[in-house]
């Protein structure tokens, strides 16, 4: 057996479930998309675009979902970093478990259970009495979009904490004293060597969460009452509901050509981001 | 203590005592817990002087650099820079520069990159023009010129080690520190490095102190070595001093080889030690350091102090040659004497047995001139 044979045959399995796993459903979801809806509902062997002239009819699903879901990617970064700062910087080695540990805890229960403590929260006898009771007027925060935010990052955290604390746990720490030694406030350490080291960490957490965001539908469905719902919201709906294969599967046609652009253009940004030279290069 | 006296003697040396030194240590002790890495460290050090932290692993050699490099804070004592107290101000805020054992380069950053980052730092800023112009000739200096634009991972270790160089000098520092620069070198390249160091050190006139557990590298390279051990400075000195005047064991056998013969000291009639060893042995010898007038003691005699012959010499010692080891400039013999044990002699190209030499087995009779041994502690 040559070298060549030899590798063929160590990425056969993982060639196989690649096929059959994701380009076979692909497939099929691409060919369902040029169909038409059976009387009964289902699919209907067609070939026609009626169903991608049809996705304007989807308009807001797709407007939530690329505002909410690259808000909710921002906005969980922001608080994961110093999270994971914090824990890989600043924590004690002997307590880094632990809160490690802490930080998945709320994996180990489901994401619906934990969606209904946060109604009760955001709902009225939550927050909203809190806010009346010290005589700040009605606010409505269940079912609005900020709920839907406010769960997102609740459910997705840990996922982005990870990765930017393996990159910052990574790094090394002589060259913060590097930088001291020649001169840098903390502040300017932070900004100049810790920020642009952990930035692979930074970009595989965002990525993650974002791509997970796109297909999200139970935060929306339970946190936005129906009222802000997702392009996921839609799928279920036209799948299960409405039983329309032919336009569930164009709409999901689109939310893959959605993010097949604006995963690659991240890519690009940032692996420019990583390669280009400090922004006061003197050479 | 012994340092004292050396540090007396320095001073005369130098005729330096009305300038201020750029660094002071005083009665400096550094503790992590239970261990005390640093105790009671007391150091002056001189401007333009290339002075060396020397001693074993773990016996705080690097403590005593993050000390002065503000990376650690003395649990007691006091650090002065330019006489003024330092000892809680942060390392980005002292006029001092370090060279990491590793280099802790930045590896997002270009050459240029890494060399002009200390100059970035300044506030008021310095002129873009200015830092241009420094990081070139900082290069220039550490022959690096044409590299600007390289990533630190494109660098071979020896390169690394020249960057890691530039980004310090171009700040001039009062003080620059380096912290085993040369351990991950090899051979070859760390004695090329070596001579470079010394050459830049005169060139820039920047005080350097070197921490290594290399002493050829420290007597080759210093003005003065501060010899530590188990968190104490055991002396401090020129190399010569410490090579001909050791105060204890530990500095005789750590700078330089010596013979060492176990007995116990006592002062005769005449007031001289003497050293006695078992077999009725007895040597006079010159006392140094801080030896009680009487008890355990050693007797430190340089190779080179002694005399091989093949004639019996008067009061000399009688040996059997056992082994020969050829140096090129020296002979080294290993002889043995019935009492004293294994000594190792070095005989000069020149000298009549080392023309010819001595062949293994060989009878001989070995002496050294007055003053040649030295009576001190045994630790
Ligand atoms: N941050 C620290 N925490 C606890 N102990 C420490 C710390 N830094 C140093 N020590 C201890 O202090 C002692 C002196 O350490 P130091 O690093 O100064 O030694 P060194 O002379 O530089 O040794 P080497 O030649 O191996 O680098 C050692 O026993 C070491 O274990
Ligand atoms: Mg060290």
């Amino acid at each position: 057996m040559t070298q060549r044979e030899r590798n063929w045959l160590l990425v056969a399995p993982a060639a196989g479930w690649f096929l059959v796993m994701l380009v076979l459903p692909l497939s099929v979801v691409f060919i369902f998309s040029f169909g038409e809806r059976g009387a009964a509902g289902g699919y209907v062997p067609a070939f026609t675009f009626e169903q991608y002239a049809n996705l304007p009819a989807r308009f807001t699903a797709f407007q939530n979902t690329l505002i909410l879901a690259p808000l909710g990617t921002l906005a969980a970064m922001l608080i994961a970093y110093p999270l994971a700062y914090q824990l890989a910087v600043r924590t004690d080695p002997k307590w880094k478990t632990i809160l490690l540990v802490l930080v998945i805890v709320p994996f180990w229960t489901s994401i619906l259970i934990r969606s209904y403590a946060w109604i009760y929260i955001l709902g009225g006898r939550g927050i909203p009495a809190l806010i009346e009771a010290m005589g700040l007027g009605d606010v409505q925060l269940i079912y609005t979009p900020f709920a839907v935010l406010i769960g997102i990052v609740y459910g997705y955290l840990p996922l982005m904490v990870f990765p930017i604390y393996v990159s910052l746990d990574r790094l090394d720490k002589r060259l913060l004293e590097a930088s001291s030694d020649l001169g840098a406030p903390p502040l300017a350490t932070f900004f100049k060597v810790t920020v642009p080291l952990s930035i692979p960490g930074v970009a595989t957490g965002c990525m993650l969460v974002f791509i997970l965001l796109m297909g999200e539908f139970l935060i929306p469905l339970l946190l936005g009452g129906g009222k802000v719902f997702f392009v996921g919201n839609a799928l279920v709906d036209l799948f299960l509901q409405s039983r329309n294969w032919a336009f569930g599967s164009a709409v999901a046609v689109m939310l893959i050509v959605i993010m097949l652009v604006t995963v690659t253009v991240y890519m690009r940004l940032i692996a420019r981001l990583h390669t280009s030279r400090d922004d006061v290069s003197v050479m | 203590m012994d340092s004292q006296a050396s540090q007396a003697e320095y001073d005369g040396d130098f005729g330096s005592g009305a300038i201020r030194p750029v660094a002071e240590l005083r009665g400096v002790s550094k503790s992590f817990g239970e261990v005390l890495a640093a105790q009671d460290l007391t150091l002056r050090i001189e401007a333009g002087e290339f002075l060396s932290f020397l001693g074993p692993s773990g016996c705080g050699k690097t403590t005593a650099l993050r000390m002065l490099a503000g990376f650690e804070t003395p649990t007691s004592g006091e650090v002065l820079i330019d006489g003024e107290r330092v000892n809680d101000l942060a390392p980005y805020r002292r006029p001092v520069n370090m060279v990491f054992q590793s280099y802790a380069l930045f590896p997002h950053l270009s050459v240029a990159d890494n060399v002009s980052y200390g100059l970035r730092q300044r506030r008021p800023r310095i002129e873009r023009r200015t830092i241009q112009d420094k990081v070139t000739r900082a290069l220039e200096t550490v022959r690096l010129t044409g590299f600007e634009k390289r990533r630190i991972w494109e660098m071979s270790g020896g390169q690394q080690q020249r960057v890691a160089l530039a980004r310090a000098i171009v700040n001039e520092p009062k003080l620059l520190l380096l912290d085993e620069p040369l351990a991950a070198l090899d051979r070859k390249l760390r004695k090329e490095m070596q001579i470079e160091l010394q050459d830049l050190q005169r060139q820039l006139g920047i005080t350097f102190v070197l921490v290594t557990h290399d002493q050829e590298e420290a007597l080759s390279l210093s003005d003065r070595i501060c010899v530590m051990r188990a968190g104490r400075i055991v002396q401090i000195g020129t190399p010569q001093d410490l090579y001909d005047n050791p105060q204890s064991r530990y500095v005789a056998d750590f700078v330089g080889v010596s013979n060492f013969f176990d007995g116990a000291v006592f002062i005769d009639a005449g007031g001289r030690a003497r050293l006695r060893l078992a077999g009725g042995l007895e040597f006079e010898g010159r006392a140094v350091g801080d030896l009680a007038a009487e008890g355990e003691a050693c007797l430190s005699i340089r190779p080179e102090q002694i005399r091989l012959s093949r004639e019996p010499l008067e009061g000399g010692l009688e040996v059997v040659v056992q082994n020969r080891i050829f140096l090129g400039e020296h002979t080294e013999y290993l002889v043995r004497h019935a009492v004293l044990g294994p000594v190792i002699a070095l005989a000069p190209r020149q000298s009549e047995i080392g023309a010819s030499g001595f062949v293994q087995g060989e009878r001989a009779w070995i002496d050294w001139p007055d003053g040649a041994a030295l009576i001190m502690r045994r630790i």
